[in-house]
């Protein structure tokens, strides 16, 4: 199979401090492919490799089958990017930053800066310097950027940066309607898990600068862990009455958790027990875990 | 559509759009309009005696005579000290301003090699530089006939404008080393540290009599400032020049083709 992106122990140092370690990763053509991980995790760093923007110390990158780097090469003509915060001319209108655009990506089609302004809605701004655009404007100039040549390829830094929530579900419905449509594969790295959770087909999850897990959609609900949380008005007897029943019972300020098969499985009897010990509960709920906890979880930053 | 052409396109628009064009403009051309003033002042030396200090200075520098091989000196030698600063500038500003302005990384990865993209910088830098000295003594021959400065001839005009080019080409030539620092010093300060770093070490190798092999001279030298041009300036003094400027052409292009790009 031909991947998409393709990297073989990819690392890079910046010193003493290795930022990317022997990172494998393959995206299928067609994957809307989320890439998870907290701050200076080598995130950036993996995407600007990605873009033959830096060299790594070792390691080999291919995109849409092409090796990239040294010297820039790359199938450059197929892919769209956008690393880190979007950045424009900021005396140049937002037409002329997308001209710009157009010019050096090499399409003669003068509608092409007009089309992508419609899209990504930025009519009303077109002739608005850059410099005076807002943060969410900004960002929406550097994915018109990116989508302008209509690439095969979207390599996306945090896409959903600085949009509003009206914004954030345009962008959303915006890049699954051209993976769905158009067969374009999506990389995007974000912080705002629920905006991965919701339409990637993949995700990995990279920690200091290694890949710790890389999963289908599919997969990720039967990694994440259930439990049964309950609450009681008496949650002390609550707890005493199972523990006594043989359930290890975790419990917070205001609610016991039990993680146990036999529990979350047979809430029915957790609330006979409960009723017959004469607490019963107020809530009895099997709760799922969601991707921010699986991840918190996972990199360490939770229990 | 030509890569080439493409490039130039884009590094003229953001030359048209941004005030630095009209900043060196106005800039370098107070040059002539300082030399048409000294003309006038020492035209009427009741008025220079009047106007006390400033024409004490014009006096000191052209030995008081105000016709046009002394009009011609001031924008020739203006055109060695200033063309050094107002270059450094264009040229620090065109490199220098993609990394402040963080869009280099939009620079990298397309279907335009960045070596056309800097070649495009470069040429869109001597032709400005260029112009601009062109411009300069456009200039300098409208507020000359304006101020009716005299012992004009046609000779005088063709080598004065020859040996004003010629600086000019000369400066030029060390400015890629002032790309070389606003690349990789990402950003306008080093490429103007080191350019007022060259101005400073190229009067101490003047002083030292080291002028003429020392390239960030060689446009002082030969503008007449430190004496006759024609006793100290020869082939090998050129020859510095150029391969400064093949060292600072490699060293750019280099940098962009494979320097890390992590910010």
């Amino acid at each position: 199979m031909s991947f998409a992106i393709e990297t073989d122990g990819l690392s890079k140092s910046y010193g003493p401090v290795r930022a990317v370690d022997s990172v494998n990763l393959r995206v299928g053509p067609g994957e809307i492919y989320g890439f998870l991980g907290l701050n200076g995790a080598g995130k950036t760093t993996t995407i600007r490799a990605l873009l033959g923007m830096i060299r790594p110390n070792a390691g080999a990158v291919k995109v849409l089958g092409q090796a990239v780097g040294p010297n820039g090469r790359g199938p450059w003509r197929q892919v769209g990017h956008l690393v880190e915060r979007p950045a424009a001319y900021p005396e140049l209108s937002v037409r002329e930053n997308l001209e710009i655009a157009r010019h050096l990506q090499g399409i003669a089609d003068r509608s092409a800066t007009s089309l992508v302004i419609e899209r990504l809605g930025l009519a009303s701004y077109a002739d608005r310097k850059a410099g005076a655009l807002s943060t969410g404007n900004l960002q929406r100039l550097g994915l018109a950027r990116a989508l302008l040549h209509e690439p095969e390829l979207l390599i996306l830094d945090e896409p959903a940066n600085g949009l509003d929530p009206a914004g954030v579900v345009e962008i959303r419905e915006l890049l699954a309607s051209l993976a769905h449509e158009k067969g374009v594969t999506v990389f995007m790295s974000s912080h705002i898990l629920t905006e991965v959770e919701g339409h990637a087909t993949r995700i990995g999850i990279i920690h200091k600068g290694r890949l710790i897990e890389e999963l289908e959609a599919e997969e990720l609900d039967g990694l994440r862990s259930r439990r049964l949380e309950i609450k009681a008005r008496n949650l002390e007897a609550a707890q005493d009455t199972l523990a006594k029943a043989g359930f290890a019972v975790k419990a917070s300020e205001n609610t016991l958790y039990l993680s146990e098969a036999r529990a979350i499985d047979a809430p029915d009897e957790v609330a006979t027990i409960l009723v017959n010990a004469g607490t019963p509960p107020i809530r009895l709920a099997v709760e799922q875990e969601n991707l921010e906890d699986h991840f918190l979880r996972l990199t360490g930053e939770k229990e | 559509m030509n890569a080439f052409l493409a490039a130039f396109w884009a590094e003229t628009l953001k030359a048209r759009r941004s005030k630095v064009s009209l900043l060196t403009f106005a800039g370098f051309s107070i040059l002539p309009l300082v030399g048409g003033l000294f003309m006038i002042i020492l035209r009427d030396p009741e008025r220079a005696r009047a106007m006390g200090l400033i024409s004490v200075k014009a006096q000191l520098f052209t030995a008081g005579v105000a016709d046009w091989p002394t009009y011609f000196d001031i924008l020739l030698q203006g055109m060695a000290i200033g063309g050094a600063i107002v270059f450094a500038l264009i040229t620090a500003w065109v490199f220098g301003r993609e990394f402040s302005d963080h869009t280099v990384k939009e620079l990298l990865a397309l279907p335009t090699p960045r070596g056309i993209i800097v070649g495009a910088k470069f040429v869109l830098t001597a032709l400005w530089m260029l112009g601009l000295s062109l411009l300069i003594f456009v200039i300098g021959l409208a507020i000359g006939a304006a101020v009716d400065i005299p012992d004009w001839s046609l000779k005088l005009g063709w080598t004065s404008f020859r040996s004003l080019m010629t600086t000019a080409l000369l400066t030029i030539m060390l400015m890629p080393f002032v790309a070389w620092f606003a690349s990789v010093g990402r950003g306008y300060l080093p490429p103007l540290g080191w350019a007022i770093l060259t101005l400073v070490l190229a009067q101490v190798a003047g002083i030292l009599g080291w002028g003429d092999w020392f390239p960030w001279s060689v446009p002082v030298l030969f503008s007449g400032m430190a004496g006759p041009p024609a006793e100290q300036v020869g082939v090998h003094s050129y020859i510095v020049v150029l391969l400064t400027f093949i060292a600072g052409m490699v060293a750019t292009f280099a940098w962009w083709r494979s320097a890390d790009q992590a910010r």
